[in-house]
């Protein structure tokens, strides 16, 4: 509980002694033995001063509000920690109108004390006034915020501890510290101190209750930010021993949230690492040094918690006295003026992340040396150029018909190079479907390939003639001569139809269901059975299968082949069977994420081909 | 896998990074470095797709300006793009097709944005040209047939004078003012042993380094003794897939490569006979594909491997 006149005996106190501030620590409300910020008094440099009201106000009122106004934007700032997307509310001051005491002040409302820890905590905990010079130099043990006080002295009172500051240097002088006691005493006790709570104050511990369970001794921005940042499928890369604070790595940006951060926050005396995680299952947070001061009790007892977190503490070596300080501030300016925060990212001293080379100082650091050398910066080169122009060819081919129009012939031959690579782009892919349609191919190359398919065709020619032969058919019907598109067709045909007179009447056959047919495309897939065309495309994790059905024609095949691959689906197997004057087909196919088409879009390209005639 | 970055000039804090899946699902991202917090922070709302895997990304070499909140953005791939990041969103600005006859253009290896003419960006494409574009005019200035074989980088010295590095294994340097020649600067030992990536000294000028197919060397070129060159780094243990010269140094080059490392190179006036030994080293752990040494930032490296990106203090 702070009393109302609080604010009044400090800025007496410390305006009768003409130093730069005074901050009350008092038991936290919320978490007995540990001190918070109670109540502060400003009294050093104002940089800017803005005054809503044009009256002028004499200075003892212009140090209340500015104290004030500073405790304001202090509250601000750190909603914005909290909630990032919520518009920060509305400050009399901005962080850019404030001093260099004005930061140390502002970020002294960030830290909290365990009795015995820190100046203040050793005030309370031995019942006397401490007196320090020199602070900015002082052990980060004693004192950490040592940034620009020089002198700061701590002494008990009722309430907690009052701490006093200057950036000047005053050597030791008790008695100063006896009349302010003595005017405290005498002030304070005419209250009643438990008449008056601060309501903002309430209203702003409620916001820690969440964590105060858990959290012994760790500043509070410190702790909002580690709470925050620490987003599901975080993970730590940091190996521990290895001075890596200055390696930040996002890992998995595609998912937008994922983000590795450590955070590394320093206290009076206790040096607490609180490594949160939402989800503390993915997070990995490693012990560094010296266990003897982990003050770590993780309960997590409230449900309600809006942070539902499990705090590991881990303890971190005291390594840069200032780092709070410059933490707090560019964590408070993160939102505000980018120039300020370069000023201060000057002061930020930083370790380099490489060692020293040693000859074959590695040995210890192994690499997979298996596979390929350069592999992405070979996929880079070699690779993507090659998917572009498979790409490029489809959309080409449409364009091919006018390249005999063009008037302009490129000087440099260029047209000449892009034609020729498509050309064979285009030749590798009719390999392929030619590879796909033959059976028992031995070898991947093209000559092998050709061999194959002539063999094959032979073996089917062979075939037919006997077949032929056995029906007694020796006069073939003149247009059964068949070309070799043709000869594709039907002889990819696994199983061999039975029905295999001539083509004509085939094609006869057919255009008579076509005519039936058309009127009945649409609702085609639950005719089932019927002579319309049936198309089931389903799709398993990573692998497509068409199976279709449809009247057979001449280059039907082809042209399916053409649809599907025009869809860029790759296909693995083929296979179709002809059967009284229909086309039965099935394609195996690797979905390879490249395909453009829903099961639904390569539906309708195949129903169009397969209604064609 | 995360590969491709670039930190931004105007907004030294920025950087941009592309995915690279050999699928049509790439995206770009940007995403903001805070020195103070040692932190990256995305920016959900500036990322975008860039359906081809982008091969390279570079942000306006110009200087800071406070007064321009906005951002440009070029990056390769299909074609060359010019990207406006704005504060809350990026825009296509503009497309850059070198094909006079059709709306394809062979794809882009590399690019390079002159530092000197802002106007000027060149591209390098595996047709075996280069092509120099007049990006305020959005027209070609120049395409020139740079090599035998595919082009995979190309940088610039001067306003008007670049190099370019080919699978034909030959270094060219070409000077706009002169299109009919160009300087074989230097040949790969095994003749057609592709030479990836190329960088130019831009502190001083008579350097640049390439790096080869396969090969665990950093080469040094000294573009006045062509031919030979003046320096080899062969401490890598594996092959080398990256390098990039000091911005605010002469002497210094950081190198990575597959052997998890990223080496920083101080090139001494004379090499010891028994080579050259790096000043500095970083495992990462994993192989090094990408690294950035940005002038808007010379006190930190990034560098890119696996999914990851860090950024290294040096």
């Amino acid at each position: 509980m702070v009393p109302e006149n609080m604010k009044k005996q400090l800025a007496l106190a410390v305006r009768s002694i003409q130093w730069s501030y005074a901050i009350l620590w008092t038991d936290s409300t919320t978490q007995p033995g540990v001190l918070r910020w109670g109540e502060g008094y400003y009294n050093g440099d104002i940089k800017t001063r803005k005054t809503s009201q044009g009256v002028e106000l004499n200075s003892d009122q212009i140090g209340l509000q500015r104290s004030e106004q500073l405790r304001e934007l202090f509250k601000s700032l750190k909603t914005t920690e909290i909630t990032p997307q919520s518009k920060r509310p509305s400050a009399a001051l901005s962080p850019e109108d404030l001093t260099d005491a004005e930061w140390y002040y502002l970020v002294c409302m960030s830290f909290v004390f365990n009795i015995g820890q820190g100046l203040p905590g050793r005030a309370l905990a031995k019942g006397q006034s401490i007196w320090l010079n020199n602070a900015h130099s002082a052990d980060c043990k004693l004192f950490s915020r040592s940034l620009l006080a020089k002198t700061v002295v701590c002494f008990p009172v009722m309430e907690g501890v009052i701490e006093l500051g200057t950036t000047e240097h005053v050597s030791e002088d008790f008695s100063l510290i006896e009349r302010i006691k003595t005017s405290f005493l005498n002030n304070l006790h005419v209250n009643d101190p438990n008449k008056s709570a601060l309501k903002s104050r309430n209203q702003e511990d409620l916001a820690y209750v969440a964590f105060d369970d858990n959290v012994e001794s760790i500043p509070e921005i410190g702790y909002d930010i580690a709470s925050k940042t620490s987003p599901d499928g975080s993970s730590n890369a940091f190996q521990a021993n290895q001075p890596l604070d200055e390696t930040f790595m996002v890992e998995r940006i595609t998912s937008g949230t994922s983000q590795v951060q450590s955070w590394q926050v320093m206290d009076d005396e206790i040096s607490n690492c609180v490594h949160n995680s939402m989800n503390s299952s993915d997070c990995i947070s490693q012990t560094f040094a010296s266990p003897e001061n982990i003050a770590s009790a993780p309960k997590c007892n409230n449900p309600s918690d809006p942070f539902a977190h499990n705090p590991k503490m881990t303890v971190v070596d005291p390594r840069g006295d200032d780092w709070h300080y410059q933490r707090v501030l560019s964590d408070l300016l993160k939102t505000s003026d980018q120039l300020l925060m370069k000023m201060h990212s000057q002061k930020f001293h930083q370790e380099s992340s490489f060692v020293c080379w040693r000859p074959g100082g590695a040995t210890d650091c192994q690499w997979p040396r298996s596979g390929t050398s350069q592999k992405l910066l070979k996929k880079v080169l070699f690779e993507v150029p090659q998917m572009h122009l498979d790409g490029l060819h489809e959309s080409q081919e449409e364009n091919d018909y006018k390249e005999g129009m063009r008037l302009e012939t490129d000087e440099i031959g260029m047209n000449h190079v892009m034609s020729e690579r498509r050309r064979r782009a285009k030749l590798n892919e009719r390999f392929l479907t030619l590879r796909s349609m033959v059976p028992s191919i031995s070898k991947d190359d093209k000559v092998s390939i050709l061999d194959d398919a002539i063999e094959y065709l032979k073996k089917l020619e062979r075939r037919i003639k006997e077949l032929e032969v056995q029906r007694g058919m020796t006069n073939m019907e003149p247009g059964t001569r068949r070309s070799p598109q043709d000869m594709v067709e039907r002889t990819s045909d696994h199983y061999f139809s039975k029905n295999h007179n001539g083509k004509k009447s085939v094609a006869k056959k057919r255009k008579v269901c076509g005519v039936d047919e058309t009127g009945k495309e649409i609702n085609s897939d639950a005719l089932k059975g019927s002579y319309a065309n049936d198309i089931t495309v389903r799709t398993s994790d990573n692998e497509i299968v068409i199976e279709m059905k449809c009247p057979s024609r001449t280059g039907r095949l082809l042209e399916i082949m053409e649809a599907v691959n025009s869809l860029s689906i790759d296909f693995n197997s083929v296979q179709s069977t002809e059967a009284d004057g229909n086309l039965y087909l099935t394609i195996k196919s690797v979905f390879t994420g490249a395909t453009i088409g829903t099961t639904k879009r390569i539906k309708q390209a195949l129903q169009k081909v397969a209604s064609k005639f | 896998m995360k590969n491709i970055y670039n930190l931004s000039p105007s907004h030294p804090h920025r950087l941009a990074l592309g995915s690279f899946i050999e699928e049509y699902t790439n995206r770009v991202h940007i995403l903001s470095f805070h020195p103070e917090t040692l932190s990256l922070s995305p920016h959900p709302s500036l990322s975008f797709d860039h359906p081809y895997p982008p091969t390279k990304l570079m942000f306006h070499p110009r200087k800071p300006s406070p007064s321009s909140s906005s951002d440009l953005l070029a990056t390769s791939g299909d074609y060359l793009r010019l990207w406006d990041v704005r504060e809350n969103s990026v825009e296509p600005l503009s497309l850059f097709n070198n094909s006079k006859t059709s709306e394809f253009c062979a794809p882009l290896t590399s690019f390079d944005w002159n530092d000197i003419d802002h106007n000027r960006i060149g591209t390098s494409s595996i047709d075996t040209t280069c092509t120099i574009w007049d990006i305020e005019r959005t027209v070609v200035e120049t395409q020139l047939i740079a090599h035998d074989k595919e082009v995979y980088d190309i940088a610039w010295g001067e306003a008007r004078v670049f190099a370019s590095v080919s699978a034909d294994g030959s270094v060219r340097i070409f000077d706009l003012r002169d299109k009919e020649h160009s300087t074989i600067i230097y040949e790969s030992p095994h003749p057609d042993t592709p030479l990836l990536r190329l960088a130019w000294n831009k502190q001083d000028l008579r350097y640049m380094a390439t790096i080869l197919m396969d090969s665990n060397k950093v080469v040094i070129l000294d573009i006045r003794s062509p031919t030979t060159p003046v320096a080899e780094l062969e401490r890598h243990r594996g092959s080398v897939n990256a390098i990039a010269w000091a911005p605010h140094s002469s002497t210094h080059i950081c190198s990575a490569g597959d052997d998890t490392q990223a080496l920083i190179w101080e090139l001494p006036t004379l090499a010891a006979p028994t080579g050259i030994d790096p000043m500095c080293m970083y495992s990462a752990g994993c192989e090094i594909n990408q690294l950035q040494w940005s002038a808007a930032q010379p006190d930190w490296i990034a560098i890119a491997f696996a999914n990851k990106v860090q950024l290294l203090k040096v």
